[in-house]
């Protein structure tokens, strides 16, 4: 069964639908709200540790509050949506050694207060602590308005010269998460202005009767207008879904693969989260793989996670247990060096900054190689546009989702190009299996949201060129 | 933080056709025996749905508000300006139906800490010989109360319990998941003494061999992942009046759901019903406000029901039911016993699904995708168990074929057979 255009046109609606708030000719009002008051903030949550660390002998307090701002344009109009968030996290260590939580999105004096309160019950007493000198103020970029988002967010579609009438959707979309995250207890008091901006086109085309949406996105830290979407990866992603594939199939089965940077990213995301934290290494399968020093790819994979890179998108000023952000490497030529941890290991990221603590990359980056990626190519395939990556902790084996393979004989295109396919095998293997690490690099930033908080990360990328069992994802029909 | 009764007061002032405020009041209570952590969150999730009359009709919008908005004013401003965007054709609410009956809360919470439960569950579980079970639980106590423009206030009280469980045994280990309504409906014994016998199989499990074969899944499987009613859940996406009005569903009413489902010994019906006591998906009231009631999807094998909210009911100039909810498919009369012959006359190899690692469902096609976590062959009097494989089908025809056993399990927002039986799939490497 092949996806109708109708189908295609309804899964984007409905997702644009879902994500996007539309306005269409409308005006939108500026919604005008007082900021919360910084110094104010910082006076009750300085008490609240007061209060807490006379009765617990650990204390920690993070607080966060952030707006989201989506701008968007399609087929059906544009708009700008915001909406506010505000949480607290109370977290407490008492006498055995139990970790205690209070969650609440009422960031005021009152709201604070009370939640100290269910924490300490009917104690009145406060430590005396003493702070240090309160961070200077983080800087803030410029923040736009709703016209001046519509105009940049219109900007996107206009630089793109490949749209033709074949492209039968075309969306770009900025958003922007704004949080002012504090992280106090009696031996810190940390602020971070932490301002993620993405941009993203998307295009739809039909391939025959198969549908082909390519996207291209960009992710960073600071000011909307700092970067842009390259033009070239724009029209990149009109050509890739204008690209008319191969009918048919292939037979499936192992090949070589050149993965491009985004199929990279995809694997290294899920296998990352997968087998390289803490909780992944309570598995007795996976802390048995993965032991410290156990060789795990090739040895010319290096990979580092490293939130101190400035402007990434994944990156921090420090972790949602205060810990200063570091740079740590987690594979060093091929072995395994480290893995990503919470309870001061800092790794500890709370999705949207108030919810469950769990350890979670912020930056990774493979090291580049110094071949161009060209040079990489043999016989075999170029699996394009990674969709997804699913591992299986337990056994190791992972599946990788590619928009496109290339079909190359000798280092050329043959011409063939089939749309949909996966790489299947287990991750160590694939892994150990890289023969090639080309030296160009791409970024790419990810957010999804856990219980409608988001987490963020993102993942720097080259080319590999490796082997696996390669078929198509469709069912022949 | 906005109130209910500040919005309900903003819309009055706004002049708004009609309306529905929607709060949740949450109180959460969170033990994790890994981290030794209690967590405790109070949140209040106000949902606001608006429709807007003009000239060209009615529009409405859906806004979620969350976190510190402090002017209602502002926020019906954007709701109107959402729904102003999003005109169609004109059409009038219904006079409120009564709300469906149904019970959501497991008494014997209310009298106690929610703390407590949450450790009990995580900390004291009982631990079979020779594993570790590592687990974090989740206790939710949920106040509802939805307030209309027609004056009519509903409230009632909800709990979800979910428990989250590393089971680890010969040096391997699965992850478990369970969520019910009632302490009593975990089944978290049963959960883990499965994940442990499963666990012994692992431990001699060789790589799958691809090839044709019939396939037996139970609800372990077909029940995995976060979605309700797993696999199943293809046909609440068949039955969303929305994508039916746009043309995008691969079958209409009064149509088969798949070739010959009709001519079947047994063929399938399935039931949306919302009003099952202590039901993960159950509620009284849908989430636009409109009560929930009991309707058929499938009958017989043929297409007979959709979820229609106030609007796709309107249209059609129907009653809302409050949209695709528990699913209720009807039990087969298979003993579960392994076919002998297959579909082709010769004896088959038959794959027991035990466990998935991945389910992958296009709700427009029908197409699935099925990673297997731990599956058994059973080739004859030969037993292998064996890890790994993708199973790729129409699941819409694969289920509405399906013998489905007589013997049944309620889960996750789905109550019907605990086994299926298909008779022709193919195993991919």
């Amino acid at each position: 069964m092949t996806q109708t255009r109708r189908e295609l046109l309804g899964s984007l609606g409905i997702a644009s639908a879902a994500t996007l708030l539309w306005a269409c000719g409308a005006t939108t009002p500026t919604i005008r709200r007082d900021p919360l008051a910084r110094d104010d903030i910082r006076s009750w949550l300085r008490d609240a540790v007061a209060r807490l660390a006379a009765v617990y002998p650990a204390v920690h307090v993070l607080a966060v509050t952030g707006q989201r701002t989506t701008a968007a344009i399609d087929v059906l109009g544009t708009g700008v949506a915001r909406m506010r968030r505000d949480g607290v996290v109370l977290g407490v260590r008492d006498r055995d050694g139990m970790w205690r939580e209070q969650v609440t999105s009422d960031l005021s004096a009152a709201g604070v207060l009370a939640a100290v309160r269910l924490l300490v019950g009917p104690a009145r007493q406060r430590a005396t602590i003493s702070f240090p000198e309160p961070p200077p103020r983080p800087k803030a970029p410029v923040a736009l308005n709703d016209l001046a988002l519509k105009a940049r967010v219109a900007e996107v579609v206009k630089r793109d010269d490949m749209l033709n009438s074949r492209i039968v959707y075309a969306a770009s979309q900025i958003d922007i998460d704004d949080a002012l995250v504090w992280s106090i207890s009696p031996l810190h008091d940390r602020e971070q202005r932490l301002v993620r901006v993405r941009k993203r086109a998307v295009r739809a085309a039909w391939s025959g009767s198969r549908p082909v949406v390519c996207q291209a996105e960009r992710g960073w830290i600071g000011g909307v207008d700092d970067h842009a979407i390259a033009q070239a990866d724009i029209e990149a992603a009109t050509a890739g879904a204008l690209l008319l594939t191969t009918p048919g199939g292939f037979d499936d089965g192992e090949r070589d693969v050149i993965l491009d940077p985004s199929v990279t990213a995809s694997l290294v995301d899920a296998g990352t989260r997968a087998v390289l934290t803490t909780t992944a290494a309570r598995r007795p399968e996976v802390a048995r793989r993965l032991a410290i020093g156990a060789s795990f790819a090739a040895p010319m994979i290096t990979l580092v996670d490293d939130p101190t890179v400035r402007g990434a998108y994944g990156s921090f000023a420090f972790d949602d247990e205060g810990a200063p952000a570091t740079p740590q490497t987690l594979i060093e030529g091929g072995r395994v060096v480290g893995i990503l941890g919470d309870r001061g290991r800092g790794r500890a990221r709370r999705p949207g900054h108030v919810g469950g603590l769990e350890p979670a990359p912020s930056h990774l980056r493979v090291a580049p190689g110094t071949v161009s990626h060209e040079a990489l190519r043999e016989d075999g395939f170029a699996l394009e546009g990674g969709h997804f990556a699913v591992i299986d902790p337990s056994t190791d084996r992972v599946v990788i989702g590619a928009a496109r393979a290339r079909e190359l004989k000798g280092g050329v295109e043959t011409g063939r190009v089939f749309a949909e396919v996966e790489l299947v095998g287990s991750l160590a293997s694939i892994l150990a299996g890289v023969r090639g690490v080309g030296k160009e690099t791409s970024v790419f930033p990810y957010r999804d949201e856990v219980d409608g908080e988001p987490r963020w990360r993102s993942v720097e990328a080259p080319y590999l060129r490796t082997r696996g069992f390669v078929r198509g994802r469709r069912r022949r029909t | 933080m906005i109130t209910r009764r500040e919005l309900m007061r903003a819309l009055s002032r706004h002049k708004v056709s009609d309306w529905v405020v929607i709060e949740r009041t949450q109180d959460l209570a969170i033990a994790d025996a890994v981290r030794t952590t209690r967590r405790r969150e109070n949140r209040t999730r106000i949902g606001l749905v608006v429709h807007h009359d003009d000239s060209r009709g009615r529009g409405s919008a859906r806004l979620e508000i969350a976190g510190h908005e402090d002017d209602a004013s502002a926020v019906v401003d954007q709701a109107i300006s959402l729904a102003i965007a999003a005109v169609g054709p004109s059409w009038k609410s219904v006079p409120p139906a009564a709300p469906a009956q149904v019970q959501l809360f497991d008494q014997k919470l209310a009298k106690r800490d929610l703390a407590d439960v949450a450790a009990e569950l995580a900390l004291h579980m009982r631990r079979p010989q020779g594993a570790k079970v590592e687990a974090a639980a989740q206790v939710m106590v949920e106040r509802v109360e939805v307030s209309s423009q027609s004056g009519l206030t509903t409230r009632w009280t909800a709990s979800e319990l979910v428990v989250e469980a590393l089971v680890s045994a010969h040096d391997r280990s699965l992850a478990i998941r369970r969520s019910a309504r009632r302490e009593a409906d975990l089944d978290l014994d049963g959960g883990i003494a499965a994940a442990v016998a499963d666990l012994g199989s692992l431990a001699d499990a060789t790589p799958a061999v691809p090839g044709r074969c019939a396939l037996v899944m139970t609800a372990e499987a077909f029940l995995h992942g976060d979605t309700p009613a797993g696999v199943w859940s293809v046909f609440a996406a068949q039955a969303d009046s929305v994508l039916e009005r746009q043309g995008l569903t691969r079958y209409r009413v009064g149509a088969p759901v798949a070739s010959g489902a009709t001519e079947l010994d047994e063929p399938l019906t399935i039931t949306s019903d919302g009003a099952r006591d202590y039901a993960l998906r159950s509620a009284p009231l849908g989430d636009d406000g409109d009560a929930v009631r009991r309707f058929p999807l499938v009958e017989r094998g043929v297409a007979k029901g959709l979820g229609l909210s106030t609007r796709e009911a309107a249209l059609r100039q129907r009653d809302p039911n409050g949209g695709v909810r528990n699913l209720v498919v009807a039990p087969g009369t298979w003993d579960a016993l392994l076919p002998a012959v297959g579909a082709r006359g010769a004896l088959p190899r038959t794959i027991e699904v035990r466990r998935l690692r991945a389910l992958s469902l296009d709700p427009f096609t029908g197409d699935a995708s099925l990673e297997l976590a731990l599956a058994v062959e059973h080739a004859g009097a030969n037993r292998r168990a064996f890890l790994g494989g993708t199973i790729r089908l129409d699941l819409i025809t694969a289920l509405a074929r399906a013998r489905r056993s007589a013997a049944t399990v309620e889960r996750n927002g789905y109550a019907g057979p605990v086994a299926i039986l298909i008779e022709d799939a193919e195993l991919l490497a």
